[in-house]
């Protein structure tokens, strides 16, 4: 009750701050045409995530990214952060209530068709594109979650994020596996090899507990094996696909024994722990932001990334989009507000941010990869380049209002099974149960956003 | 009750002295009723009540106006940015709510769970504070000690346990040396006791404080009287302290409970979203509804059922123990 009526509260704030802007001055639109955009005396609004792993750098970073947009355009740049997912939602609604707020906001992929959902935010021109400096500056696979379909577009690729797996060079030699797996049949296999629970080490780490990583899983395999989740109006979650990729990542566990049986509880971090301590073949899931954590690692200069596998259990070769499906496509996209009144400026700072040197700087820097194409092809550190692969290989996941609600049913289904994924196994029937469900409630949510 | 209504008097003739009469006149000797009326009627600072009741407005009221005409509208994520005209529904999200949604359910999770943490809770928190009544070497420190769950934030309190009731974790362990397998504590069926559990570790001293500060007002002759009497320490605490406890520890229990009810770090912080289905309790299931599935309108609706559902055995209970009414001095006590 106390976060409803926190809802409640926005809203009001919302509606006041509406008030309030009505005496407020209306700054006038922009207007330029042509060449550089003249935001002399002007002030631009940015919402971007707060980066607690790189913090003291992201300051520095709004600081130097000021400073050339203010020598570019004379226009000051005004950063906002937000803590969470949640903050940052309640920022946009309070926005989008009251029609103001900040100018550009940066969202995570998944998020985007939620956001896009909501009209309130620019769907660009062929005009617009090019004032961010053309469409084919992007990484053509990174454009893939910016709209329902090319025409509409909202969402500004920033950086790409595309999840990967690490490898123990020296656990897989010593196992005399000579490359990693590109099927998830074989991966078990392997992972078998790997295991030895008189060291406690084992073949594969994941976090059962972890509030993303097991629909990343589910989607991956379904799409491998033909299933997108999604097909126009219908939602296919209770399709053998799906029921066989619980079966497999539940699997590792019960069958294959091939994972920590603690990882029951684990989430991501515990994963990367348990891979960085030398207890584990493989690490699943994981991204380039896991490098500053494996380099002060045991680990150290023993480790690789590759893509994940893109066979799905039980085939033998990728199906569909399988091939193209090694990663959600993953990462952060741009979009500017529809209210906002300078929309030319806030092109010109997505302009520079996402210019080459920019991405190349911000990769040096966080470890994300450039949605840049050209930046992303110039990348030569050797570690990398399986993760910019990953990038060209990500596949987006479905584009809809709904989709919040199918990721959730997704973990869902894993949430409540872990009771019996720790006492060694997993019934059909309540497997089957969970999925039933899962595609009722998903698909109420779809029939929702079919209708607006 | 003499004794009560005798500090009543008390304590109402010292701010009468020096206040000035509305009157101007003398007053006569005899009026000492009459004044008291005359200061708790004639003069009662009104106004006093602007700034709260302005924020009570702004902060309380509106918003829950707002609720309740949000709890009739289709307002998702599609309809949010013209939310004022978004499609009027009438009662479709109340009888989605109470129908097609786990609400009645979690209703029950938050309302036995609250119950149940306080049922335990209040014994624990007498003994404490009877336990420290009286002066002993260290009391201070103990005093000190004792509260320290109730000063940590929620968020704090909630990620500690967490990490100790790991699969494998320090709880486990340290059971395991026993020979005994707890199971999970984190996923499943258990989860429900194991919020319970978290749930009377972190809230316990607060009844504690508050019959603490029952047990101070217990008037130094009353425990000479019964000494006198040779009522022994049984005796004593049964008849003659207890009922002075009887005020603060239903006020305890009527904030606790609502506390409980209300409190979403704990379970959130502890077993994260989507939660186990055993302890998907309201705040928790309101949560999801509006920011995870983005149906506002039908998350009004459901806290607004709630709203509804524990105000009427508050209302009654207010009633039972009289809290709302200040003119009874048992009230107070």
């Amino acid at each position: 009750m106390r976060f409803a009526s926190s809802a409640r509260l926005a809203a009001v704030v919302a509606a006041a701050a509406l008030a309030l802007t009505a005496c407020g001055s209306g700054s006038s639109d922009s207007g330029s045409t042509g060449g550089a955009v003249d935001g002399k005396g002007k002030k631009l609004s940015v919402l971007t995530g707060v980066n607690a792993q790189y913090s003291a750098q992201q300051k520095q970073w709004f600081t130097d990214i000021a400073a050339k947009f203010k020598a570019q355009t004379g226009a000051d740049v005004e950063f906002e952060t937000f803590a969470s997912a949640n903050d940052e939602l309640t920022r946009i609604q309070t926005s989008v209530v009251s029609g103001q707020g900040p100018d550009v906001y940066s969202l995570g992929t998944t998020f985007t068709p939620t956001a896009y959902a909501t009209k309130a935010f620019v769907t660009l021109s062929d005009d617009d594109w090019k004032k961010v400096g053309g469409k084919d500056r992007f990484n053509p696979a990174a454009l893939g979650i910016s709209g329902p379909d090319e025409q509409h577009q909202a969402g500004i690729p920033f950086v790409s994020r595309p999840f990967v797996m690490a490898y123990n060079k020296e656990l897989l030699a010593a196992a005399g596996i000579d490359k990693p797996a590109t099927s998830w049949d074989e991966l078990a296999v392997q992972a078998k090899k790997l295991t030895n629970p008189a060291t406690g080490t084992f073949g594969l780490a994941t976090g059962y507990k972890d509030n993303f990583d097991p629909w990343k899983f589910i989607w991956a395999m379904s799409v491998q094996a033909g299933n997108p989740l999604v097909d126009g109006k219908n939602l296919k979650l209770d399709d053998p696909a799906v029921k066989k990729a619980y079966e497999t990542y539940f699997g590792w566990l019960t069958k294959d024994k091939v994972v920590d049986p603690a990882s029951v509880g684990w989430s991501n971090s515990n994963a990367v722990a348990a891979f960085a301590a030398g207890k584990a073949g493989f690490l699943l899931m994981t991204t380039s932001s896991s490098i500053p954590t494996l380099e002060k690692s045991a680990i150290v200069g023993k480790y690789a990334y590759t893509t994940m596998p893109t066979t799905a259990p039980g085939e033998s070769s990728p199906k569909g989009d399988g091939d193209k499906a090694a990663s959600i496509l993953s990462g952060d996209n741009v979009v500017v507000a529809d209210y906002s009144k300078q929309k030319d400026l806030a092109f010109a700072y997505i302009k520079l941010i996402t210019s080459k040197e920019e991405q190349l700087n911000y990769q040096k820097i966080f470890g994300d990869l450039p949605a840049n194409n050209e930046a992303l092809k110039s990348l030569e550190d050797p570690k990398l380049k399986p993760i910019a692969d990953a990038a060209a290989k990500s596949k987006a996941t479905p584009f809809t209002g709904a989709w919040g609600d199918i990721q959730l049913a997704l973990l869902n289904v894993t949430v409540q099974s872990i009771p019996e994924l720790s006492s060694g196994s997993v019934s059909d029937s309540a497997l089957q149960a969970r999925l039933k469900d899962a595609q009722s409630k998903a698909q109420a949510s779809l029939d929702r956003a079919s209708k607006s | 009750m003499s004794t009560d209504s005798f500090r009543e008097a008390r304590t109402a003739d010292v701010p009468a002295a020096g206040a000035p009469q509305p009157g101007g006149g003398s007053v006569p000797p005899s009026g000492r009723s009459v004044r008291r009326k005359g200061l708790s009627e004639r003069n009662r600072p009104l106004w006093m009540l602007i700034p709260g009741g302005a924020l009570m407005l702004i902060i309380i009221v509106a918003p829950m106006l707002l609720g309740i005409y949000m709890s009739v509208l289709n307002l998702d994520q599609y309809t949010l940015r013209k939310w004022v005209s978004s499609p009027f529904v009438g009662l479709e999200n109340f009888v989605e709510a109470l129908t097609d949604s786990p609400l009645l359910h979690a209703v029950w999770l938050s309302v036995s769970y609250s119950l149940i943490a306080m049922i335990v809770t209040v014994p624990l928190g007498i003994a404490a504070a009877v336990a420290t009544q009286n002066a002993f070497k260290g009391r201070a420190l103990i005093r000190s000690v004792f509260l320290i769950p109730y000063v940590l934030p929620s968020f704090v309190v909630a990620t500690v346990w967490r990490t100790m009731f790991q699969p494998n974790g320090v709880v486990d362990s340290a059971l395991g040396t026993f020979g005994i397998d707890p199971g999970l504590w984190l996923n499943g069926p258990q989860t429900y006791w194991t919020l319970i559990l978290v749930q009377i570790w972190a809230s316990w001293p607060f009844i504690y404080l508050l019959a603490l500060s029952g047990l101070q007002s217990v008037d130094h002759e009353v425990h000479e009287a019964s000494a006198l009497d040779g009522a022994l320490w049984w005796n004593k605490l049964r008849y003659v302290i207890f009922p002075y406890l009887k005020g603060p520890l239903s006020l305890a229990f009527l904030i606790g409970m609502l506390h409980h009810i209300n409190n979403f770090t704990l379970p959130f912080v502890l077993f994260g979203v989507p939660a186990p289905a055993d302890v998907e309790v309201l705040p928790i299931l309101t949560y999801v509804t509006s920011f995870q599935s983005f149906r506002f309108g039908l998350s009004a609706a459901m806290a607004f059922v709630s709203l509804v559902l524990v105000a009427i055995p508050l209302f009654i209970y207010l009633r039972a123990v009289k809290l709302d009414d200040a003119e009874t001095p048992g009230g107070k006590k």
